[in-house]
């Protein structure tokens, strides 16, 4: 992997927009920093993290998935062709926190699964060049090392930078970050092994140390899952699925079909487990019947089922969203400390 | 990159009301495509997504046999809006078919074992695919005795009389067909599926049991193989929940760790003793 030094900031943005590549980076909008499609000279690097999470550049909110026509005169009459999987211009996402970068690879592993490849996220994920920003002062709400991360993380990158005078460090760390990078102009080689180490110890020091999830990771699933505390833990809960809506790693859709006299459109939306409709049956029968049960799904999924199912990966990867949102102030750091007390 | 959101166009070439409270439909549908029947290779105990443009989609398990060749047989119960809006539907019209999606059952480690498959209702589907599946002769000599028990509240409702009429006639299954109570014109067997199991079950050694059914009738028979010796490893059942992807991408359907759409929907009993009960 190679290190270089960008001199300016700007040189560099503009070189990654004429790369070929869509350019998405952290822009103001309606006063909060978000994601997006951006001319360089409007990117804004003055930011704890994103007001949302980056899932959304590859998992929209709302996502047409594929279209049918009702014209019987010929023969594909409501039969779903699909939408949005022609070849697109890839994107050089610039300016992800190693947090986020993190929760991408996680949700990535789902839809890109043992068994299936979900195509709409593949063909906008699988080409993008994810550029990430150290955190050199991280936020109030800021947890990535109690859950196995770092400010520096380099998982889901191909490339991570760190603000450095006027310009950047940057550090490849894929091949394909490599080749990415390697023709770009305004970059010099050089040594930054030392200066990244420092920074490192220094920015984690000022964050949280390691959550003790050991008790967690030993138990049995259902001891977690029928600890007396989730009755009370739910007590304020509201279901809203504010931390859902938030979450780098809920990745839950709803698929829906809509219609007029002409044809229609099959499309996903975002959904959230906090909601009654996720998963009632049919029959009126719910499995998960009340708050109680969803909020417990919901932090049973990020501290048990998904370390179960990706080598002890945390679900939560501590970029403090939800806990800065969530209107009753309910604290996924004390659940999981009250998860692994029993 | 293949698409599995993408279904399958099919024509509904027969349609059959199947109980006499016509809440239970069965489509046989065949495909619109050269080549797509090759692409859904299926196997029993596996299910697919019905895609109806413009309704949406809903998942129902395989009747057919794969070893039923030009066609797909799905058994649909009238609930919501995509069901509701397919019992409507005529010979003819077009939808689509997604699939095939989750594990058949262990087939391959049921080999040489007797076994013991167990209906309650309209969850018959899977089993009458198990069940044809099993008594093709290249297939049947791979197991042992086969003993269906089958019960429906009452005659009108039990599916398939077809079918299980002609297996009762062959000696290489027992068919145990009963309903709830006595009614007029039925000469079969009276009782709930728990007691019949309870009569009928060949002793546990060598021997699996597949049980599909309503979750009461679920509760009282696990008992009766548990009485009889059964071994967890051995009871072997498929689950139910809401599903949208059926690739365990889009969430809802997961029972602790294990999504029932792509680890499921068939899981033993040791299984699902390790799994809360979210289903």
């Amino acid at each position: 992997m190679t290190e270089y030094i960008v001199k300016d900031k700007l040189t560099f943005l503009r070189a990654l927009a004429s790369s070929g590549y869509n350019l998405i980076a952290p822009i103001s909008m309606k006063n909060k920093i978000q994601m997006a499609p951006t001319d360089p000279d409007k990117v804004d690097l003055d930011y704890l993290n994103t007001f949302l999470s980056p899932k959304s550049l590859f998992f929209p909110q709302t996502e047409k998935m594929m279209a049918f026509h009702k014209d019987l005169t010929k023969s594909d009459a409501f039969v779903y062709k699909p939408l949005g999987l022609d070849q697109v211009k890839p994107s050089v996402i610039f300016g992800l926190r190693p947090c986020d970068a993190k929760g991408l690879s996680v949700i990535d592993k789902i839809f890109q699964n043992n068994r299936f490849t979900d195509p709409y996220w593949n063909t906008k994920y699988e080409p993008s060049v994810k550029i990430g920003l150290a955190c050199l002062n991280p936020g109030p709400n800021c947890f990535c090392t109690a859950v196995g991360g770092s400010p520096f993380g380099e998982i889901g990158l191909d490339a991570i930078t760190l603000v450095r005078g006027n310009g950047f460090g940057l550090k490849t760390l894929s091949a394909k970050g490599e080749e990415f990078l390697k023709n770009t102009s305004g970059l010099e080689i050089g040594d930054l092994t030392g200066e990244i180490a420092d920074l490192k110890k220094k920015v984690e020091a000022s964050l949280p140390l390691p959550l003790d999830l050991s008790k967690v990771q030993g138990a049995t699933i259902l001891s977690i899952f029928n600890q007396p505390h989730w009755k009370t833990t739910a007590d304020r809960c509201l279901n809203c699925g504010t931390c859902t809506f938030v979450c780098p790693t809920c990745h839950c859709f709803d698929i829906q079909d809509e219609q007029d006299e002409e044809g229609g459109v099959r499309i996903r939306n975002w959904d959230t487990c906090m909601s009654w409709l996720y998963t009632v049956h049919g029959t009126g029968h719910n499995p998960r019947p009340t708050k109680t049960e969803r909020m417990r799904q919901r932090f049973m999924h990020k501290i048990k089922y998904i370390p179960m199912k990706q080598d002890g990966t945390c679900g939560c990867i501590g970029c403090g969203r939800c806990v800065q949102l969530c209107p009753v102030n309910i604290d996924i750091r004390e659940v999981a400390k009250q998860m692994n007390q029993g | 990159m293949h698409n599995p959101y993408l279904p399958y166009p099919v024509r509904i070439a027969m349609l059959r009301v199947e109980t006499e409270d016509k809440n239970l439909r069965t489509f046989k549908f065949e495909f619109l495509n050269l080549g797509d029947e090759e692409k859904f290779a299926y196997l029993p105990g596996q299910f697919a997504e019905l895609s109806v443009s413009g309704q949406g989609e809903i998942p129902i398990g395989i009747a057919s046999s794969p070893t039923e060749k030009g066609f797909v047989l799905f058994t649909v119960n009238r609930v919501g809006q995509v069901s509701s809006f397919m019992h409507n539907m005529k010979e003819g019209d077009v939808m689509g078919i997604r699939g095939p999606l989750g594990h058949p059952y262990p087939l391959d480690r049921l080999e040489g074992k007797n076994l013991l498959i167990i209906a309650g209702g309209f969850a018959v589907t899977t089993l009458r695919s198990t069940i044809t599946w099993m008594l093709q002769p290249q297939n049947r000599p791979k197991y042992g005795k086969i003993t269906f028990v089958y019960g429906a509240r009452s005659p009108g409702l039990l599916l398939y009389k077809e079918e299980w009429s002609e297996w009762q006639k062959r000696d290489d299954i027992d068919v145990f067909v009963t309903i709830d109570r006595e009614a007029p014109g039925w000469n079969g067997r009276v009782g709930f599926v728990p007691t019949v199991t309870k009569e009928v079950c060949p002793p546990p050694q060598n021997t699996a049991a597949i049980i599909c059914g309503p979750p009461i009738m679920i509760k009282f028979t696990q008992p009766v193989l548990e009485a009889a010796g059964y071994s967890n490893d051995d009871i072997i059942m498929s689950l139910e929940n809401r599903m949208k992807c059926g690739l365990g991408i889009c969430g809802r359907c997961n029972v602790g760790p294990e999504y029932v759409c792509k680890d499921g929907p068939v899981f033993t009993l040791t299984q699902l003793n390790q799994l809360p009960k979210e289903y």
